[in-house]
């Protein structure tokens, strides 16, 4: 089946969002549908976070309309908005873990909050998330003696601990080493291809992208310069696109814009 | 060509290491000529304040018509001169322009209302989810109104009772020379007991709580949303009021008259204290005094003031702690806020309560 044809899980309509006076989106659109691995890239500081933001309904576009599952993000207090966001988990940049409750307890939350489980049920639904992010043992651990890589896993076992069919990730490898950040990637690939989970993902890390990505949308100065699959992307001959995939430094200041304190050179002797 | 006359005076040979060291010993920026010649035949390396010296000092040549040349200068060097990585401009002050300033006042009124909003809107779904919300929803996690009920109570007990145990004695000192001087002694018992009982225990006790919960609130909200925490929350769509507020909510509800009348009981016990050995009353005359004297109306009183002085502690808390953006420094800068005007509205709202009670 096409993907252009399908229904789109995630449906990002022409959305603006500001920050006070500062316009940090721009008419941005981008669609996903089921069990597509979607990363939204861009340089640092092209608002990709606050597209993701805006996606699970932290922040409120100015312009435009996010819609999940066919059901508009609305406030935050808004029954049909909660009820959405339970159908999707959000990886958050450094994890977001509450400092106050343990590893289990931060990943028993949602099952506690959100359905009716035995307790022993939710423990050794518990346990099994974490031996799926290969945190087995760690549950009784406060995030803070955890390293940053496994923060972030413990994370991912909480986001997915209802099992959701729609997953955000912010930055899921920013700060972790090349294998940890590999095996994470590893572990997306594999729940998309064991649960059929649709997965969005905000990162800058070329090799990343690479390694999961089906389609790809490239923000640059808030605005959607690209969307398509990755081998497009790859292919794209223009502008920041394809330096972002060259790895190629973008031109300087200088050299594009000539000398601008015109200094006064005598080269003879 | 050259509107400035070259000799010996206005060139400068640059040193091999141009750096820090040689602008500040230089002195370039007090030369006066119309013109100078920076020479660097012999400069291999060039320093970043040195650069920007130079940078500086052409910007300074052109705006007094002088001029700046830079003989011998390498391809390298002159590239990291011209590269514009700051600004040729500097930045603009910003004039207020009448409109601007209304501008202002009006961006200040609209600030003030959206906080109020919040504010309210925070009192709103405290009280709610407080009351009716937990008969209503399952989400409430077990044991933490404990928790919250030994770090809020238990923890505060020994200062709530020094303290009020001292403000008893001095309290009952300062009253002791006035009534020993009309012969009035006995009624020592009464005056200690009921200031104690419908004023000054209920206060202390919230003002120490203002202190020590108020800010530990905010600066716990705050630190939760900074880390994201909060919003982790919502997109799990957990309330964060009813998940952080609810609980000390309900811990502080439960403690606060405990702790007021422990901290009573102090006060008056130091004003006994003073009775026995400063007035030399019986302890007999203290308390039946105190009894005869004491009506059902001032413990209601009392009971009354801590309870929604705790509700206000909490209230302000959190608010506060919802308030934090961003930075470490924006959760120091709303916990300060947070204990002022929490201390504020108490003692405002105790203000009140001797018109209504």
């Amino acid at each position: 089946m096409n993907p252009s044809s399908q229904k789109p899980i995630v449906a990002v309509t022409g959305i603006s969002v500001r920050y006070g006076d500062v316009r940090v989106l721009s008419e941005v659109s981008v669609n996903v549908v089921a069990s597509e691995i979607r990363v939204i890239l861009g340089m640092s500081g092209c608002g990709k976070t606050t597209l993701l933001k805006t996606m699970v309904g932290l922040l409120r576009p100015t312009a435009g309309s996010v819609r999940l599952f066919d059901v508009a993000i609305g406030e935050q207090d808004d029954p049909a908005t909660i009820a959405v966001l339970k159908k999707a988990g959000v990886l958050f940049q450094n994890g977001a873990l509450l400092g106050s409750l343990t590893v289990e307890e931060n990943v028993a939350l949602p099952l506690q909050m959100h359905t009716a489980l035995p307790p022993a049920l939710i423990a050794e639904i518990v346990a099994y998330k974490l031996a799926q992010v290969k945190l087995s043992g760690t549950g009784p651990l406060y995030p803070a003696e955890l390293s940053g890589g496994m923060r972030k896993r413990a994370a991912l076992a909480r986001a997915l601990a209802l099992d959701p069919p729609l997953l955000f990730c912010d930055e899921p490898s920013a700060g972790l080493d090349p294998a940890t950040a590999a095996g994470l990637d590893r572990l997306l690939l594999d729940l998309r291809r064991t649960l059929g989970i649709t997965v969005v993902v905000v990162t800058h890390e070329l090799r990343s992208i690479e390694t999961i990505a089906d389609n790809v949308s490239f923000l640059h100065g808030g605005s959607v310069l690209f969307d398509g699959t990755l081998a497009e992307a790859r292919n794209f001959t223009r502008g920041p696109v394809s330096e972002f995939f060259s790895r190629a430094a973008p031109p300087s200041p200088t050299g594009e814009g000539g000398f601008r304190y015109g200094f006064i050179v005598e080269r003879g002797s | 060509m050259d509107s400035f006359q070259e000799n010996p005076a206005t060139i400068i040979t640059l040193p091999a290491n141009l750096d820090h060291l040689w602008v500040e010993q230089s002195r370039i920026f007090d030369r006066r000529e119309a013109g100078l010649i920076l020479d660097f035949s012999n400069t291999a390396r060039i320093d970043s304040v040195a650069l920007c010296a130079i940078r500086l000092l052409q910007e300074t040549m052109k705006a007094r018509n002088g001029r700046l040349v830079l003989r011998h200068v390498s391809d390298e060097h002159l590239a990291l001169l011209e590269s514009s990585s700051m600004p040729l401009e500097p930045a603009q002050k910003t004039v207020h322009s009448k409109d601007e300033i209304f501008t202002s006042i009006g961006g200040r009124i609209i600030d003030a209302r959206n906080n109020c909003v919040v504010a309210l809107s925070v009192l709103v779904e405290m009280l709610y989810w407080g009351t009716i919300g937990v008969l209503k929803k399952k989400e409430f996690r077990k044991g933490v109104v404990g928790e919250q009920m030994y770090l809020l109570g238990y923890k505060a007990l020994g200062i709530v009772g020094l303290l009020s145990f001292l403000i008893g004695m001095v309290l009952a000192i300062q009253v002791a020379i006035q009534l020993k001087d009309y012969g009035a002694s006995v009624f020592l018992g009464p005056l200690i007991g009921i200031t104690m009982i419908r004023e000054m225990g209920p206060l202390l006790t919230a003002v120490i709580l203002a202190g020590r919960t108020g800010s530990a609130t905010t600066a716990e909200i705050g630190t939760m949303g900074v880390g994201e925490e909060l919003d982790a929350l919502r997109t799990m769509g957990i309330n964060p009021i009813q998940f952080m507020v609810v609980p000390k909510f309900w811990a502080i509800t439960l403690t606060m008259p405990v702790l007021s009348m422990i901290g009573t009981g102090m006060g008056i016990l130091g004003g006994w204290l003073v009775g026995i050995f400063y007035l030399h009353l019986s302890s007999a005359v203290f308390w039946e005094q105190l009894s005869e004297n004491l009506q059902t109306e001032d413990v209601f009183a009392g009971f009354i003031k801590s309870v929604v002085f705790s509700w206000l502690i909490i209230w302000i808390g959190s608010y506060f702690g919802f308030r934090v953006r961003g930075s470490a420094e924006s959760v120091g800068r709303e916990t300060t806020a947070s204990v002022v005007a929490c201390i504020f509205i108490i003692i405002v709202a105790d203000a009140a309560f001797s018109f209504i009670l």
